[in-house]
């Protein structure tokens, strides 16, 4: 009788013991993923601007100027005119890189034709490339179009890079069954009537996503603009930052902090629409 | 409201896999057509080959007596039932019914906002299409809605409705459009089995209701014999047999037709049988039983599997053999079966037993017998009792063709013959042979098929009986106490006729010789070519391609319809390079000063028809002329009466 008691004890002090370890794990990783973000976020608070006068690790005084002067002091960094044209230029691409990849996914998804493996395998091989390899050739084709400086230019690559990622797209359509195109078919719609009455509606969360992905990398991305644009007034955020001063760190934090926060309310919206949709556009299996 | 024909319908993949294999079927306006068979066996592909979904490889595929090879499926006028429902998940039950009355124009005249016809510059109605108007869609989505009684459920989404809900909104969305065919493809797989035979007499009573033809495909072999009026049994791409529900359970044309309709499937043992006198003795293998019966009962069967040597499959149903003590009392037909165990139905007791005494009833093998009893009956293991067979109901195969060797109608009666100075002796009768038949003086076996037989001639014969079996009339003639079976296109009465014999059929075996009949296609391989030829079109010099097949080196011009469906067989530029194999019958030339040149070998006098024989390179054919013809001759044959064979993948084109 006691040996059953002392076995079931044992085992709750296994249990509490297991949680305790796990949830130490746990908060040692959460505060080292999270302690550069909360530098980064004490930093922008700094009064001063240089990193130098820190006392230590963090700053020696607080205080809004930084977040003042980024959006007052538009003579030699023009910070609010950087984030309109980080605006344009994602919200550009998006548009068109999501009607790319979702054409992209849907002909590889729903046709049949001779290259149609070879493609699928050409475009995985090309992905494994990092993007970073092709920039000189993308410099010289810019500069033959004359896209140079041009924010249509940088429009231009995003759009034509986000197909590359169809395969999750595809995925997704691979699980619309066939036989609704195949109804749709016998009931007189054509292919495009399909596209657009069917798959369309029932991949709403795949649109969001899609859409989300595009938006956020032009919205961060570094080395497309600093090669491709020259004026300072076209600068994207990401530009615009490197090209502030040492001592003007806490500005620098200030705007990185500030371009963050249009992406993470986004996420939180969009994200409770992509889970609801998935669960809501359920077809029979 | 429409009938289907499908002429050599073929699916083959680009592996050269056939999925279908030479499918012909006529399907009458108003029938229920039943396909059905095991997984894998084309049903599907031949259905969805109907609906537009899949291309036609080879073959001709005609709605309403239009050609619908290349159409559209939204064109043919059919609509599709499928298995998993397929409703458009995002819309109202009310959407998805009027989605392809919203896709449709219907012809109408032009009319202003108030109904006003608006006129032309003559005066005229203009014609014009136009979409329905919200009442009409209304109406006719509440009129189909209500036919399958979910009038409620119009304003809700398919995920909050059961399955059999489902279903009958995919039913409605085929029937609001009115189709000339409503294909059906396995749609009651997915519910369970209560719900099934609910739906299926609901089925049943929409065909009857809608007087449309149905076309249904399931592997249930009792939903097929219960909803069709014609089954169509399929099997690896074949066509099994195309009959009415009562024939393919009657009368089987093959072991697999036989032993897929019906349950408790049908016993299958393995026998020999042995033609004593005007007795015939059939001796289970495997087993000490043995059953004599007369003669009279087995008449159609192939006399060469009577001599007691080949093995065969006798097969007969659970409900033919019976335990019943007074019916085997009376009969003379008895086997030993040993009882293994029962299975209640209630209505019935299912007896399994073995005719093996060493057997235990269990394994599949040829000895294991399923018999139907009444319903709980108390049978002893092990006990061996009698079991009595229903001879009328027996089923003979044979072992490797798999084929029914008692055919309903018989492919030759076989007769003991006498030959002696160019005539033939046989029932009492007398013949002079034609000069084609050169039969060497002895006697033999005649063997005569049943549609060389003739109507008018030297022989007389009483009628005995006439059997109308799917349309031919197999008429029994009695000849001097001999039976003689006779293929006529209609009904004969009772008493004396006059009968003669198409000689060119006739197979005659005496000794070690063996007469053949006259072949009746002519087969020659060749080729297709296109030439360009300047020709005069509507006043201009154009250069107009012919195409021609090519034979032996000789061009034979093709007509439209030959080389069209060439083309669309070998998809395009491949039938240049594809050989062929061209047949015609043998009254498909005619003899002049140019063509296929052959070489005359003999002429054939079968008395009223003359033939000669020839050869053409390696092939020999045969040719109906007009007198003696010798040396060489110049065939033309008929271009648009060629049956054409790729040769690489074995399809019939025309």
């Amino acid at each position: 009788m006691n040996k059953a008691k002392a076995k079931v004890a044992k085992a709750k002090t296994k249990k509490v013991l297991n949680v305790a370890i796990t949830y130490c794990i746990l908060i040692v990783v959460a505060f080292i993923f999270f302690f550069p973000c909360l530098w980064l976020i004490l930093a922008s608070f700094s009064k001063s601007g240089s990193i130098y006068s820190f006392d230590g690790f963090f700053p020696s005084e607080y205080g809004f100027d930084a977040f003042k002067s980024l959006f007052t002091d538009t003579v030699m960094y023009n910070y609010p005119k950087w984030f309109l044209n980080t605006l344009f230029i994602a919200v550009m691409s998006c548009l068109f890189g999501t009607l790319l990849t979702i054409l992209t996914a849907y002909c590889m998804s729903r046709f049949r034709f001779k290259s149609r493996k070879a493609m699928m395998k050409a475009t995985l091989l090309l992905g494994m490339f990092p993007s970073f390899m092709g920039t000189i050739a993308v410099y010289l084709i810019m500069t033959q179009f004359n896209l140079i400086n041009q924010q249509w230019g940088l429009i231009l690559i995003y759009s034509a890079q986000a197909p590359m990622g169809y395969m999750v797209q595809k995925g997704f359509f691979d699980t619309i069954p066939y036989s609704i195109d195949e109804a749709a078919r016998i009931d007189g719609a054509s292919n495009f009537t399909v596209f657009v009455k069917f798959i369309l509606p029932l991949s709403k969360p795949m649109l969001v996503y899609t859409a989300l992905t595009s938006f956020t990398w032009p919205w961060s991305d570094f080395i497309l603009p600093k090669m491709l644009l020259i004026d300072k007034d076209l600068y994207t955020v990401a530009v615009g930052l490197m090209s502030l001063g040492e001592t003007e760190f806490a500005r620098f934090a200030a705007g990185s902090i500030f371009i963050a926060i249009p992406i993470i309310v986004l996420y939180f919206c969009l994200v409770k629409y992509m889970i609801n949709g998935m669960a809501a556009g359920a077809v029979k299996e | 409201m429409a009938n289907l024909s499908l002429k050599h319908i073929y699916k083959v993949y680009p592996n050269g896999a056939k999925a279908v294999n030479d499918f012909n079927m006529q399907i009458e306006d108003k029938e229920f057509i039943v396909f059905v068979g095991p997984s894998g066996c084309g049903k599907s592909t031949t259905l969805r080959m109907i609906a537009g979904l899949e291309e036609i490889t080879a073959g001709e595929l005609k709605i309403g007596g239009t050609v619908v090879n290349g159409m559209e499926p939204k064109d043919r006028d059919i609509a599709m039932v499928f298995q998993n429902y397929a409703l458009y998940p995002h819309m109202t039950i009310f959407e998805n019914i009027a989605f392809g009355l919203r896709m449709r124009r219907i012809p109408d005249i032009k009319r202003d906002k108030n109904g006003n016809p608006v006129l032309d510059k003559n005066g005229n109605e203009i014609q014009i299409m136009r979409k329905y108007n919200k009442q009409e869609l209304s109406a006719k989505v509440n009129e189909a809605a209500e036919i399958l009684g979910i009038t409620e459920y119009l304003k809700r989404k398919p995920k909050e409705m059961s399955g059999g809900q489902r279903q009958r909104v995919a039913l409605g969305r085929a029937i609001v459009r009115q189709p000339k065919v409503m294909l059906l493809d396995e749609p009651l797989s997915n519910l369970d089995a209560k719900l099934r035979t609910q739906m299926r007499s609901e089925i049943v009573k929409l065909h009857k209701k809608l007087q449309t033809t149905f076309i249904y495909v399931t592997h249930d072999q009792v939903e097929a014999m219960t909803m069709g009026t014609r089954i169509v049994v399929m099997k690896d791409g074949f066509v099994k047999q195309i009959d009415t529900p009562k024939n393919l359970y009657k009368y089987p044309a093959n072991k697999f037709v036989a032993g897929f309709i019906g349950t408790p499937q049908m016993n299958f043992f393995e026998g020999t049988l042995k033609k004593q006198g005007d007795k015939v003795v059939i001796d289970f293998k495997y087993s000490d039983a043995q059953v004599t019966v007369p003669y009279s009962m087995l008449m159609k069967t192939t006399p060469q599997y009577l001599d007691g040597s080949k093995t065969v499959y006798i097969g007969f149903r659970a409900e033919d053999v019976t335990l019943d003590e007074e019916k085997v009392a009376h009969s003379t037909a008895k086997i030993p079966v040993r009882i293994s165990h029962t299975e209640e139905l209630g209505t019935e007791t299912l007896v399994y037993g073995d005719i093996n005494m060493e057997g235990d009833g269990f394994a599949e093998t040829s000895t294991r017998v399923i018999i139907k009893s009444a319903g709980f009956k108390e049978y002893q293991t092990d006990k061996v009792c009698e079991a009595a067979l229903d001879i009328n109901a027996i089923h003979l195969f044979d072992i490797d063709t798999e084929e029914s060797i008692l055919p309903r109608i018989p492919e030759y009666n076989y007769l003991d013959c006498k030959a002696a100075n160019g005539n033939i002796t046989f029932l009492g009768n007398k013949l002079a042979l034609p000069p084609a038949i050169g039969c060497p003086d002895g006697s033999g076996e005649l063997l005569i098929p049943v549609s060389a037989v003739r109507f008018d001639g030297p022989i007389k014969a009483n009628v005995i009986s006439c059997e109308n079996i799917n349309g031919s009339i197999l008429v029994s003639l009695d000849i001097n106490g001999g039976r003689l079976y006779a293929l006529s296109d209609k009904v004969l009465d009772s008493g004396e006729i006059n009968i003669g014999l198409d000689f060119k059929k006739l197979i005659i075996k005496i000794g070690a010789d063996e007469i053949q009949p006259m072949p009746e296609i002519n087969g020659l391989n060749g080729k297709f070519v296109m030439e360009k030829s300047s020709e005069r079109v509507d006043g201009k010099i154009k250069n107009v391609p012919r195409y021609y097949l090519l034979i032996n080196g000789t061009k034979l011009e093709a007509p439209a319809e030959v080389y069209e469906k060439m083309f669309a067989a070998t998809s395009g530029r491949k039938v240049y390079n594809s050989a062929f194999r061209y047949e015609w019958t043998p009254y498909d030339f005619t003899l002049s000063e140019s063509g296929i040149e052959a070489q005359v070998s003999e002429t054939l006098d079968y008395g009223n028809e003359k033939f000669v024989k020839c050869t053409v390179g390696q092939e020999t054919l045969y040719v109906k002329c007009g007198g003696q013809v010798n040396g060489t001759v110049y065939l033309v044959p008929d271009a648009g009466k060629v049956s054409v064979i790729e040769s690489d993948r074995q399809i019939r084109i025309v």
